[in-house]
């Protein structure tokens, strides 16, 4: 009677299961097939950003679910094409997020949707760009992503150093008029790009920039930065920190008693965690505000806002964030572009993405000659957080309420 | 040089000095009692804080009534820790198995937070936190002065514990010389296990604090156990006390840098006292609590 499996078949049984994957999954893995549109790319959906990773992943898969099952596909030039999302962990790390990218590309995937940070973004756009890959994204901003003469990364938020032009103007239409402002940063390039846009359209309408400090990158304490402030106090305090940091200062400012008439978060009240955390201490901060539900614009797949937002509400329980439908509108404005280019030529696909004027569910859609979103189009309105909600007080035809200023001192907000 | 600022800065120090200390405790006694450089350190802080955070959803607990049930469920899972893992390496006697082993639990745990309460930044803070107190001209926040005091009476319960009761003196016994506690009847592997649950216990209540002070995500341990690091080389190894000096000389060193030198500058000035601290007194302000002594 013959005996077991040898040693010697087992070994080769091994051998064969581990190379299988590599010599032929890998290959029809990545491959474009012939009914199926693929989106790659990387996300940080584990690691330091992993919240918004998080929040992105939900609105590329919103999008790929509604259009296969509600739409049943997409037309490109006569054809049918199912969507299918091909988007890997970065874990958060620029050198990660690159050597994926880079089998993606070798694997011949053609779209690809953005990581968030520009730390990640920028490396893995120079990959795509060398490969005439095509890339749309929501998730960084920083002015070197844009500068590098690259023709083929798109993003959804004006570069750093264009996202204060709504911000300037609102600061010019507060009455009133402030005199002063001081902005507080950290010592990474999205927080300082920031500061240093900021500080130079305010000083452009003739307001004193008091004080710009710097703090290190993880924020654990503002002691001195505050104890700054309340000695020189201004009109206006900015912070361009990332969310936990943003969280981290005004804490602190309520609970050292730092008042200033005007405080303006860049980020941070827009979640609502910030706002629960503060309760009524969050009233009059303000913000920008890169989508606000309640402005309805059409959209070529969803059919509205308002609609994008039932069926998200309906199909997932994490709440809807800017970054999830401006990540759906990602999607939304690829396959505008491919019925536009009536092909997925990569080439004739790019040149659609560049002369894009369309509106999506996220709102208007129209991007710079170096790819960012138009300063002036997709320039953030401004909000401020009134009785726990988030008010646009600015630009005045959209404005839901009006703006307050000067701001209650915190021992007076309850 | 404005006096009231001076005051103030200084004050400020204090506080977040008193919060340094408390986070940093549990790794010097570790550290101090077991030889092990515990890299999960982090983790178990950030555990305390969210276990406080799901007591105050789901029973509606304030986060300082927390503090014993987070100690006692923390202090479980680092005794369990020890005695599966950890155990090993105290037994190689490797620091380098420590590492790893501490290292690879570091990961294993956070991703569990992960699973269990999802990436997202998150926050313990209660209105009354809030609260701002004015003493001539300095401005106190009452939160972080809520946390320093916390922080000090925590650590004077485990000075009185490891100096007065008979747990403590078996716990410096077996740090001192395990083998001739042995003999004088302590069980030393019940010790390892028992120290490694209280150290990761006030992991856990420091944590409480932290999250009461400032937001936090499960990606924060790295630096949390960072700073246990520093606080432990600059105050000595082993005792409350020895973490009490460490912390408040970090908090100090960081806010009077931030203040007079600049805001973006204390984690330089941090490290250069750490590199001064290891050329000039390699055992910290306070040497070896216990090697000191045999």
């Amino acid at each position: 009677m013959k005996k077991g499996i040898s040693r010697r078949s087992a070994l080769g049984g091994m051998a064969v299961a581990v190379t299988a994957p590599a010599v032929f999954g890998n290959d029809s893995a990545w491959a474009q097939s012939g009914s199926t549109i693929r989106f790659g790319g990387s996300l940080g959906m584990s690691g330091r950003y992993a919240e918004t990773g998080l929040n992105i992943r939900q609105g590329y898969e919103t999008a790929i679910k509604f259009i296969n099952e509600q739409k049943g596909g997409v037309e490109i030039g006569g054809k049918k094409y199912r969507v299918e999302l091909a988007i890997v962990d970065d874990a958060s790390d620029p050198a990660r997020a690159t050597s994926l990218i880079q089998r993606q590309v070798d694997g011949d995937v053609s779209f690809f949707l953005g990581s968030y940070g520009s730390n990640i973004v920028l490396p893995c756009a120079g990959i795509t760009e060398a490969a005439g890959k095509l890339t749309v994204q929501v998730g960084a901003s920083a002015d070197q992503i844009f500068q590098q003469g690259y023709r083929n990364i798109f993003g959804f938020f004006p570069r750093a150093s264009r996202a204060w032009v709504t911000s300037i103007e609102f600061f010019k239409s507060i009455a009133p008029k402030p005199k002063s402002v001081s902005i507080i940063a950290t010592n990474d390039a999205f927080s300082k790009a920031n500061a240093q846009a900021a500080a130079a359209g305010c000083k452009g309408i003739g307001l004193e920039v008091l004080d710009l400090l710097e703090l290190p990158e993880q924020v654990s304490d503002a002691s001195s930065a505050l104890a700054t402030i309340r000695a020189r106090t201004p009109d206006i305090l900015i912070t361009t920190t990332v969310d936990q940091n943003s969280l981290v200062i005004v804490r602190q400012m309520i609970a050292t008693d730092t008042n200033v008439p005007l405080l303006y978060q860049f980020l941070g009240p827009q979640l609502p965690m910030y706002r629960e955390s503060l309760g009524a201490k969050a009233t009059g901060v303000i913000m920008q505000l890169p989508w606000e539900a309640r402005i309805d614009f059409k959209d070529p797949i969803f059919g509205s806002t308002k609609a994008y937002i039932d069926y998200y509400n309906k199909n997932n329980t994490r709440a809807l964030s800017y970054h999830t439908v401006g990540a759906s509108s990602c999607i939304t404005t690829y396959v505008e572009a491919m019925r536009t280019a009536g092909s997925l030529d990569p080439a004739k696909v790019r040149n659609a993405l560049a002369a894009t004027n369309i509106t999506t569910a996220f709102g208007p859609v129209k991007f710079s000659p170096e790819g960012d979103g138009d300063a002036i189009v997709m320039g953030a309105k401004i909000g401020q957080v009134q009785s726990g909600q988030v008010q646009v007080v600015y630009p005045k035809d959209v404005k839901t309420a009006d703006l307050i200023y000067p701001t209650p001192v915190w021992a007076k907000k309850g | 040089m404005n006096g009231t600022l001076l005051f103030q800065t200084l004050v400020d120090g204090l506080i977040l000095g008193g919060i340094f200390s408390l986070s940093a405790v549990g790794f010097s006694l570790i550290f101090g009692v077991l030889g092990v450089v515990n890299l999960a350190h982090g983790v178990f802080i950030l555990a305390g804080a969210y276990i406080g955070l799901w007591l105050k959803g789901a029973l509606g607990l304030d986060p300082l009534a927390a503090i014993p049930v987070v100690f006692l469920v923390l202090a479980v899972i680092g005794g369990a820790l020890q005695r599966t893992l950890v155990s090993a390496a105290v037994q190689r006697g490797s620091l380098m198995t420590s590492l790893l082993i501490t290292f690879g639990a570091s990961l294993i745990l956070r991703d569990l937070l992960i699973l269990a309460f999802g990436p997202d930044i998150q926050s313990l803070s209660s209105t009354w936190l809030l609260r701002t107190y004015h003493v001539g001209g300095v401005v106190i926040d009452g939160a972080r002065a809520t946390g320093l005091l916390a922080s000090l009476v925590l650590l004077a319960m485990l000075a009185i514990a490891l100096h007065a009761m008979k747990v403590g003196r078996a716990i410096r016994a077996t740090a001192q010389q395990s083998f001739a506690a042995g003999l004088c009847g302590v069980d030393s592997n019940r010790i390892y296990t028992l120290t490694f649950g209280v150290s990761a216990g006030f992991a856990g209540a420091s944590g409480i604090i932290i999250g009461m002070i400032n937001p936090f995500s499960p990606f924060d341990d790295a630096y949390w156990t960072l700073n246990a690091f520093v606080t432990v080389v600059l105050g000595g190894v082993g005792s409350p006390v020895g973490a009490l000096l460490g912390g408040l000389m970090l908090g100090e060193i960081s806010t009077l840098s931030s203040q007079y030198i600049g805001p973006r500058f204390p984690n330089v000035f941090i490290f250069c006292a750490l590199l001064l601290m290891l050329i000039v007194r390699p055992n910290g302000l306070l040497g070896n609590a216990y090697k000191a002594s045999v």
